[in-house]
């Protein structure tokens, strides 16, 4: 099986790299274009079909990348031929490894990181579930929304692993054939799903649609909360009454113990500090004219120089989801750079699309694709041409333009939570053993459903009030 | 997928029929061999690392004619190469010293008297093999229904 999908990854990208130019349908297309579009296949394929982990992917990419299209690359590969286009700057493809986007989600790695290790998230998750009292339906919405909290700031399989911590021993209580059970363990990857929407550092998808909000469509961190906690809490909020409606929770009374209490050391008062401080400067950039990457350097220089966060920790920051992101940025980049996308866009009729339809297309298929691979990966792979398509067609612009159809596009990969495959928080909740897939399904689609439709009345509104403009 | 040797080691085929028939449920994605000597398992874990799989745990019997289990696993333990793989002593048989040097030069952190019961076997392989996992950065969602749930949640929490 894994080697029939490895010749698959390898046999069609070879085969649109073999073909004579005349043979793709795009008017004047260039060697280089051609060998995006092979590398871009590839890319898709091995994302789809995971025959290698998904950050490897990235990684071939952008070696491909410095070999096929970069002008340092082989040099039997390189001509000055008029049809063979333009080669990329090796240092460009290099630097989508430090890319800013890559720096502001450092940032929030370390201070997911020092907030773990001096139990800040535990500690506050105590505190704020406590005036849930032990009303399960009340605790459950505490829980969602404590874990909707945590996941714009941590990593949503962080922040799932925690609360399944707090949550199992608890369940494991409950009678037998007790429904509820299904809704507080299935409430934890959902609402980590959807609280990443919050914040661009929440989740990848977010710091992927960054890169493409530049330039006049730049989006600051601020702006992002601005409209996407209220949305985050809408959407929790259904999500909330679809769980208890689907599984209706029996038992009277529910206790969770959380052990522990704040620190009270130097450094845990320094990683307080360091919390919101960067927090407040991240939201009030207007004021003091530093932009979200800079700010994103602050929690790193001070743990570091403080040794709260030591060579130690250094070595457990996922890396992988970092260089994931690099990839993605190599993608665009080469679609963008090599006129590639231009090209693809111009040659398919979007004027005659109804805008709308562009983004509901947009949306729906990011949201499928989501459900049945990784959601860095979907935004990998769409946003690049989304974003093109926005800045394209002319009538867009009346709806809100490449924000609104990047901002859809970006919230519905988040919807990807009906399978135990879509995310690693969903996996870890089917692990816990306590129901089927189909009781994930369920809820997994109508909250999605109601997520794609709750992003179209957003951007609807952020339209009418002129934010797009 | 990454190939995960579970070794278990006693001189009573009875007992090893046992055990094997009682860790099949791990024979579905891992692999469950019996070795009715220490040194038939340290051939074999040869074998296995020069296949470039993984020995992921041993579970030993103390009282063995040739090497005894904790002189096997103190073996095992000086052994870079399984640095990481854990170990369970099962026996019935082991005296107070015994139990000593098993933690003392051994490095078990597992202690199961036989005879065992099932399912804490079962729930100690589990938690061993999910240390594993995690320490080596093999894919525990391959595993995940193998594993210890608790392990894999402490150890994502400190990962970014």
């Amino acid at each position: 099986m894994k080697k029939v999908k490895i010749i698959i990854c390898i046999a069609i990208p070879l085969l649109v790299l073999t073909l004579p130019l005349e043979a793709i349908p795009l008017d004047g297309i260039t060697i280089i274009e051609q060998r995006v579009i092979a590398i871009f296949l590839l890319a898709a394929l091995c994302w789809v079909l995971e025959p290698i982990p998904i950050y490897a992917t990235s990684l071939v990419i952008i070696f491909l990348e410095l070999l096929l299209l970069s002008n340092k690359g082989l040099i039997f590969l390189r001509s000055d031929d008029a049809l063979f286009g333009t080669t990329i700057p090796y240092k460009d493809i290099m630097h989508t490894f430090a890319s800013p986007i890559i720096i502001l989600f450092l940032g929030g790695f370390f201070l997911a990181m020092a907030a773990t290790k001096y139990r800040l998230d535990q500690n506050l998750a105590r505190v704020l579930l406590s005036p849930f009292g032990t009303t399960p339906r009340y605790v459950l919405l505490g829980i969602m929304l404590i874990t909707a909290v945590f996941s714009m700031f941590m990593s949503n399989t962080a922040t799932t692993a925690m609360m399944l911590s707090i949550l199992t021993p608890v369940l494991a209580l409950f009678k037998g054939d007790e429904k509820g059970k299904i809704a507080f363990v299935m409430a934890i990857p959902v609402a980590a799903n959807i609280g990443g929407i919050g914040t661009p550092i929440g989740t990848p998808p977010n710091a992927v649609a960054f890169k493409y909000l530049t330039g006049t469509d730049a989006i600051s961190f601020g702006e992002w909360m601005m409209f996407a906690v209220p949305y985050v809490c809408v959407l929790l909020l259904i999500g909330w009454i679809v769980l208890l409606f689907i599984f209706p929770i029996k038992a009277d009374r529910i206790k969770l113990d959380i052990k522990g209490s704040f620190l009270r050391n130097t450094k845990a008062y320094i990683v307080y500090g360091t919390f919101v401080l960067t927090i407040v400067l991240w939201l009030t950039d207007f004021l003091h004219g530093m932009n979200s990457y800079i700010v994103a350097m602050l929690p790193v220089a001070i743990f570091s120089l403080t040794g709260i966060i030591n060579k130690n920790d250094l070595r457990n920051i996922s890396w992988d989801v970092l260089w994931l992101v690099s990839g993605g940025i190599a993608l665009g980049l080469a679609l963008d750079n090599s006129g590639l996308a231009s090209r693809i866009i111009t040659s398919i009729p979007f004027e005659s699309f109804s805008p709308v339809l562009i983004a509901f297309a947009a949306s729906f298929i990011a949201a499928l694709m989501a459900n049945f691979m990784s959601h860095t990966a979907t935004a990998n792979l769409l946003l690049p041409l989304i974003a093109v398509v926005g800045s394209t067609v002319p009538s867009l612009k009346e709806i809100g333009g490449t924000q609104m159809v990047v901002l859809v596009t970006t919230f519905a990969c988040s919807m990807g939570m009906a399978l135990p495959i879509s995310t690693p928080p969903n996996a870890l909740a089917f692990g816990t053993g306590f129901f089927g897939t189909g009781d994930m399904a369920k809820p997994g689609v109508l909250i999605a459903v109601i997520g794609l439709l709750l992003s179209y009345l957003l951007v609807f509104i952020l339209n009418v009030t002129g934010f797009f403009a | 997928m990454d190939n995960l040797y579970i070794i278990c080691v006693d001189d009573q085929q009875e007992v090893l029929n046992a055990l094997e028939q009682d860790l099949s449920l791990f024979d579905e994605k891992m692999n469950v061999e019996v070795c009715d000597s220490a040194g038939e398992a340290l051939e074999l874990m040869d074998e296995i690392d020069q296949q470039g799989d993984f020995v992921a745990l041993i579970i030993s019997d103390q009282v063995m004619p040739e090497m005894t289990g904790t002189t096997f696993l103190a073996a095992v333990r000086k052994d870079s190469r399984f640095h990481d793989t854990r170990k369970m002593l099962l026996t019935g048989q082991a005296t107070h010293q015994d139990t000593i040097q098993a933690i003392n030069t051994g490095g078990i952190v597992q202690y199961v008297e036989k005879p065992w019961q099932k399912d804490i076997l079962l729930a100690n392989v589990k938690t061993l093999l999910s240390h594993f996992v995690m320490t080596k950065g093999l894919d525990y969602q391959e595993f995940i229904d193998l594993l210890d749930q608790e392990v894999i949640y402490q150890w994502l929490r400190n990962r970014t």
